[in-house]
């Protein structure tokens, strides 16, 4: 039994059928994370995303449109009785932060995120991102996973399934939930899907550590490390009669890897050994116990990179607490809600990108910020905030491989529809492999009926931002 | 166009139009068989052949629609001013001369050559004849009577010949008795029962151990698991909201009671797609299984793509489970693979498409019965009120009935001029025309509701329920007025009203009022109200009757109590689906709900049959047609499909290894003429699936040593051709339950309501954060865990346990330091631990030897009595157990 693992046996079957797979992956079940070969040289190692949960108004943030600002108060052109998710619209309304040109490249950004705009020769922007559907679960999961539906591998699966990890004592892929709880698709955004569960996103965060990661308190540890020795001792008797079997031997490494992660990922979500300036720069303490604990989770994803964690989900805003209230799905009191998020995402999430710059690790790292859909240029009808938008939404590239400073696509004058060089989420995403070293339409899994893709059967790599 | 063209069938002659042969046929050679002939088929579409032009492309877009040009993709595609439509997409445009030729020809009736028929719709773009592939031929049954292999282990032994592989020996009996139990109930075997078998000498001990182990209801619940996985069973929503669906659970004790009772499997398959018509409503739980997104929004279009997915995911799940044909890819274009074509796809939609996601009412022996007592007691009322000539007492808060002339009636309405405490509540007001109450179809209107209470919204007036949890209350302190509109009119004779026939409120009643009915001519008139009644609360409100007897009263009393406590009590549920008259269904272009083309009759893909329906069948008969089609004229694929699934699990691994999916790009059977003569010997046996257990488990394959052999790993490390039994880890399920076994408090109680191990949680959407602590109820069997959709549950979740996002005909077996640190750290196995050692530190002192036989099933070697005591004695019984329960000799089936 060399190969007892189930989800080896479906590229086996389908070269016994003479339909090569040519590009199978083929993991070593004792070492799911072992590094693994790219099918080009890649640019990025390692991918950040932060995602902002709830849907970030582009227009209220870096999608600056003067004719919005010119036209506010005037009806929606070619809007006329338009009926959005939550219903109808009213007119337009200018952004509720003011632009200002920002970095030497002088891109306009909002007050919002004045931190993040400031490093705008850094960031490549993508203004015509547009995705599948106006509801958040869905559009999470489509903005994960490529898919609307449920149950579908996470970006941050195939990644580490394609590529392993550089890293042997901790996971390859970790999610990092926010401080205030889980996105609206909880686990889907980090799920395996059909995947081998091992290439699941583990969460933890700088606050809540990994579930059973160490034995109750009151449990001796010199018995712990006993009783470990013991369980080795009786799985290599057990092993003895059964020579050979490679999935009793992953079974005994696994424990070997558990351990290792027993002293590592305290080690890693320990911030203390951080210096002052570096804490200062993220705002890890922060009287905003909000904002500093998502300053301490950016400065987790920095640490977990440096180790060699192949892929890390970084979420900014939570579901738990209804609309708008944790995170970004400002429907009725935009402003309101913005004030309060608007500080927690943009200092840790600058700090995050500049610390990365000035240990040069931006080199092989990419950082992603997103959002699940943007929302509308008009106010709705009776309210003080904006509906969702699926027809555009900004999204921001930093580090390997991509051009800084660079704006791709845009939106129609209000923001409201992308219109030149439209990206959809399957561009983005077989963009984010590419630099990968993925050839997206090559990584491939079977599942009931299809080799399955993270892009479906669409997506065209966005050459424009790469690199030369 | 041409009266010729109406020549039914006929081959085109010259009066028909151009010539197909002499002058289209030259146009598609020159400018479009280099891309869609039989080197190149773009877009599945070929137009080298005849009978293939007229049938289109992937797209399901018919190429050439004879007599109408105007519909046909072929002629648009050429003539459109769309630069990325347009073809040839390179060169120079089809002339207009060439164009109008193709018109003519297509207007008059797209006749082909001599002899040749069209077939209606292109279906497929691949290699071959996919009508060729094995799994829509019919069962090779070359068995006994063709002098072939009489044994299934002929069968095996024939191929391990071919591969130079040898079987081998039978495994010792402890070992087999242990895989038994842990293949067949997902349990050990009580260290007893080993015992007995290991010394039972009679040629018949192991026959005789399969039939009892597979008469145990062990046997349903353990494999209830498997079919659940395939069905993506879960008891919330999905999605973003993932709420709980509170009777979702009747499904699953369905399954488990399917499969102990050994329900044939032709009637397994009808009564999950049409259990509705004969009673058994918990079985369409399966339609119904999947996610359903409950954020529903302003946007038609978004809407109407919900629902698409919704009724996607039935389809898929049906032609998954039941046929192993992916039938999902055909939403958009032809399947690529498969012959199923996109049309085909959206008439098994339409077979389903009355299906809603949503609870009814459950039919039971039990509900009947109630029906019947509610019943009886009506008309024991009945006859006691016409003893009485009814005289009035005071108004109650628990039931009230008003009487009065037989009158017609367009509307009524119930004014409240007095309540006894706050806001008027009704629970219910039945309008009676004789035995029907027609309150029930009637649209309410109020003068003002109660803000911000769904459950005392105004629907709940006529709603059928009873009870204050499905009331209307009024806006307007002491007072207001509720009005039903009825459907038609009626002769009303009797209305039935109460505060609340659960009994637990009576403020809220209404103590002075009026009931009017609206006559045809606009006209209300008064027929009954609170002026003949003693006044509420006043002592003494029995019936002022005094011409009857104290007995009568007494009855009276009596029976009204009944029925209103029989009513009272909600009815069972069960989600199983709302069952609707299907709307129509059409074929949407590329899957685009705003892209409706040619309406679609119910079917299933014609390579398996037909079902002869029109698109106004009825729903519940769509699905009995489809359910019988499976097992009928799609047997020899059905059987072959389910032999294949309970081979893979007492195996490892299908005979087809992808039990999904037995189409042309699933993985061809390593063994065809077994699987045929299985699934022979099934569809022979009236499908009985113990019957192909027992065959199964009888055999020397089953019972070979899973013990590995250097040279045949060399040749066949995944054992694929059986040289041995392929040992394998436990599934999450089965790990857990051995778990508690051996902490001596496996709660076996079956059914009802699953345990959660998750904190009890209201938000709006919902939140699943592991439980602290654990509660007995907790200790069952896991197959009766409320099964979160999407969420990962604590300890064992991480065992490849699937997310129910997705139809999992096939687990993954994956190994990771998660599932080593859950095993090893969670407080649930140390507490076990801790159980595991209290118990073997009450059995005696050969503590080593009890823990082996519980745990491993066999005595422990004399080197393992000195090393565990030796560690026993420096660590302790408890440090020791946690080893066990994390050891590979009991996580693995030998």
């Amino acid at each position: 039994m060399s190969s007892g693992l189930g989800f080896m046996a479906a590229s086996h079957l389908l070269r016994a059928d003479g339909r090569l797979v040519e590009d199978a992956v083929s993991i070593d079940p004792g070492a799911p994370f072992a590094a693994r070969s790219p099918h080009f040289a890649p640019r990025a190692k390692n991918v950040v995303v932060i995602f902002c949960s709830g849907a970030l108004s582009q227009v209220d943030s870096f999608d600056h449109k003067p004719e919005l600002i010119r036209r506010h108060d005037t009806p929606l052109p070619g809007g006329d009785g338009l009926i959005t998710f939550q219903g109808a619209n009213g007119n337009l309304h200018r952004p509720l932060y003011d632009f200002r040109p920002r970095g030497e490249c002088g891109k306009m950004t909002s007050d919002l995120l004045p931190q993040l705009g400031d490093l705008s020769d850094d960031l490549c922007y993508i203004h015509s991102l547009h995705t599948k559907t106006a509801t958040h679960g869905p559009g999470e999961n489509c903005m994960s996973t490529g898919y609307i539906l449920d149950g579908f591998p996470s970006m941050g699966a195939w990644a580490t399934y394609a590529l392993g990890s550089e890293c042997d004592d901790l996971p390859a892929f970790v999610a990092i939930p926010d401080p205030r709880g889980v996105p609206q698709s909880s686990i889907n955004n980090w799920g395996a899907g059909f995947l081998p569960a091992a290439f699941q996103g583990t969460p933890f965060n700088a606050a809540r550590p990994v579930q059973n990661l160490a034995p109750p308190p009151g449990l001796d540890l010199r018995r712990d490390r006993a009783t470990r020795d013991f369980l080795r001792r009786l799985n290599e008797a057990h092993l003895d009669r059964y020579p050979g079997d490679a999935e009793l031997a992953a079974r005994i490494a696994s424990y070997e890897m558990a351990a290792r992660m027993q002293l590592s990922v305290p080690e890693v979500t320990d911030l203390s050994t951080e210096s002052a300036s570096t804490r200062r720069m993220y705002g890890t303490d922060d009287p905003n116990p909000l904002k500093a604990g998502f300053a301490r989770n950016c400065l987790l994803a920095r640490r977990l990179v440096e180790k060699g964690v192949r892929f890390v989900q970084l979420f900014n805003g939570a579901y738990a607490m209804g609309e708008g209230k944790g995170n970004w799905d400002g429907h009725q009191q935009l402003k309101t809600d913005y004030d309060v998020h608007g500080p927690i995402l943009d200092q840790p999430a600058a700090a995050l990108i500049r610390d990365l710059k000035q240990r040069g690790m931006l080199e092989d790292t990419l950082v992603v910020l997103c959002t699940e859909f943007g929302r509308m240029p008009t106010f709705q009808a009776g309210a003080q905030g904006r509906d969702h938008n699926p027809s555009a939404m900004t999204a921001i590239l930093a580090g390997a491989g991509v051009k800084a400073p660079f704006t791709h696509g845009a939106t129609d004058d209000f923001g409201w529809k992308s219109v030149v060089d439209p990206v959809s989420v399957h561009d983005f995403h077989a963009t984010i492999l590419h630099l990968l070293g993925l050839d997206h339409t090559r990584l491939t899994h079977y599942h009931n009926g299809l080799q399955r893709r993270l892009t479906d059967v669409h997506g065209e790599v966005i050459s424009d931002i790469l690199e030369g | 166009m041409l009266s010729s063209t109406g020549l039914a069938g006929g081959a085109g002659t010259m009066l028909d139009g151009p010539d197909y042969a002499a002058e289209i046929a030259p146009i598609f050679a020159q400018r479009c068989v280099e891309c869609h002939g039989p080197d190149r088929q773009e877009s599945g579409l070929r137009l080298d052949l005849f009978p293939r032009v007229l049938g289109g492309g992937d797209s399901g877009e018919p190429g050439v629609v004879p007599g109408a040009a105007a519909r046909s993709e072929v002629l648009r595609r050429i003539t459109t001013e769309d630069e990325f439509e347009v073809m040839p997409p390179a060169g120079e445009r089809l002339s207009d001369a060439d164009a109008a030729l193709l018109r003519r020809w297509i207007d008059a009736g797209a006749h082909g050559p001599e002899g040749q028929q069209a077939i209606g719709e292109s279906t497929w773009a691949g290699d071959g004849d996919p009508r060729a592939h094995w799994a829509f031929q019919p069962l090779a049954d070359g068995g006994v009577e063709g002098g072939g292999p009489s044994t299934l282990d002929d069968f095996i032994r024939a191929e391990l010949e071919v591969a130079g592989l040898v079987p081998s020996p039978t495994a010792e009996r402890r070992v087999l008795i242990r895989r038994l139990y842990l293949d067949v109930h997902g349990l050990l075997p009580a260290p007893e029962a080993v015992a007995a078998f290991v010394e039972d000498s009679s040629p018949d001990a192991w026959p005789r151990l399969v039939d009892e182990v597979l008469a145990s209801p062990r046997y349903g619940e353990r494999w209830a698991q498997h079919w659940l996985d395939v069905v993506q069973y879960a008891e919330t929503n999905g999605f973003e909201m993932n709420t709980p669906r509170p009777t979702a659970y009747h499904y699953r004790d369905w399954v488990i009671r399917a499969l102990n009772e050994d329900l044939p499997y032709d009637r397994f398959v009808f009564q999950q797609l049409a259990g509705d018509t004969v009673g058994e409503d918990a079985a369409t739980g399966f339609l119904v299984a999947g996610a359903s997104d409950e954020v529903k929004s302003e946007e038609v279009a978004y809407t109407a793509q919900q629902r698409q997915d919704e009724l996607a995911a039935m389809v898929n799940t049906t032609s998954t489970a039941f046929l192993g044909l992916t039938v999902g890819c055909a939403r958009c274009h032809n399947h690529k693979f498969d012959p199923v074509s996109q049309g085909e796809y959206y008439a098994m939609t339409a077979v389903l498409a009355g299906v809603r996601h949503g609870e009814r009412p459950l039919a039971s022996p039990e509900m009947e019965q109630r029906r019947q007592r509610v019943d009886g007691y009506r008309a024991e009322l009945e006859l006691l009120r016409d003893d009485l000539h009814a005289r009035r007492r005071a108004v109650t808060s628990r039931w009230n009935e008003e009487r009065f002339a037989p009158r017609p009636a367009t509307a009524l309405r119930f004014t409240v001029e007095a309540t006894n405490r706050g806001e008027p509540c009704i629970d219910e007001l039945e309008v009676w025309s004789g035995g029907e109450n027609v309150a029930l179809s009637a649209k309410p209107s109020s003068s003002g509701n109660l803000p911000g209470y769904p459950r005392h919204a105004l629907a709940h007036i006529n709603d059928g329920l009873v009870g204050n949890d499905h009331s209307w209350i009024s806006d307007a302190p002491g007072g207001g007025w509720v009005q039903l509109d009825l459907a038609e009119g009626h002769v009303v004779d009797r209305v039935v009203w109460a505060r609340d026939r659960s009994g637990r409120y009576d403020d809220r009643t209404p103590t002075r009022y009026r009931i009017e009915l609206l006559d045809e001519g606009g006209a209300w008139t008064r027929v009954a109200g609170s002026q003949d009644r003693q006044e509420f609360g006043e002592e003494g409100g029995e019936e002022r009757a005094l011409a009857a007897s104290p007995a009568v009263l007494e009855s009276l009393a009596t029976a009204e109590e009944a029925l209103r406590l029989a009513q009272a009590a909600p009815p069972a549920m069960v989600y199983g689906g709302r069952l609707e008259e299907p709307p129509p269904v059409y074929r949407l272009f590329r899957g685009d709900v705003t892209a409706q083309r040619e309406l679609v009759a119910p079917d299933i893909p014609a390579i398996l049959g037909s079902l002869e329906l029109t698109a106004e069948a009825p729903g519940p008969l769509r699905r009995v047609a489809m359910a019988r089609a499976i097992t009928e004229e799609a047997g020899a694929l059905a059987a072959r499909v389910m032999v294949n699934r309970i081979w893979a699990h007492h195996f490892g691994t299908g005979l087809v290894a992808t039990p999904g999916d037995l189409g042309v790009n699933g993985a061809p059977p390593t063994h065809p003429a077994l699987l045929d003569w299985l699934s022979a010997r099934f569809i022979e046996g009236g499908w009985s699936m113990k019957a192909i257990h027992r065959r199964i488990l009888l055999s020397d394959t089953y019972r070979q040593s899973s013990a590995p052999s250097p040279a045949a790993l060399a040749v066949d490390a995944d054992a694929r051709w059986l040289w041995r039994f392929p040992p394998r880890r436990l599934e999450a399920e089965v790990l857990r339950d051995c778990i508690l076994q051996l902490g001596g408090n496996l709660d076996l109680s079956m059914g009802g309501p699953g345990f959660s191990l998750f904190e009890p949680n209201d938000n709006y959407v919902r939140v699943y954060l592991p439980k602290a602590s654990l509660d007995p109820g907790d200790h069952r069997r896991m197959v009766y865990l409320h099964k979160v959709r999407m969420e990962t549950v604590p300890v064992f979740g991480a065992f490849d346990v699937p997310d129910a996002g997705q139809v999992c005909p096939t687990r993954g077996r994956s190994t990771t330091a998660i599932q080593a640190l859950n095993l090893f750290n969670s407080p649930f196995v140390l507490a076990q631990a801790r159980r595991m050692a209290a118990r073997l530190e009450a059995s005696g002192p050969d503590v080593v030897e009890v823990a082996y036989g519980l745990a491993y099933g066999r005595a422990a070697g004399p080197g393992e009595v000195q090393a565990a005591g030796a560690f026993i004695e420096q660590e302790g019984l408890e440090a020791f157990c946690r080893a066990v329960l994390n050891s590979n000799e009991l996580v693995f089936l030998p």
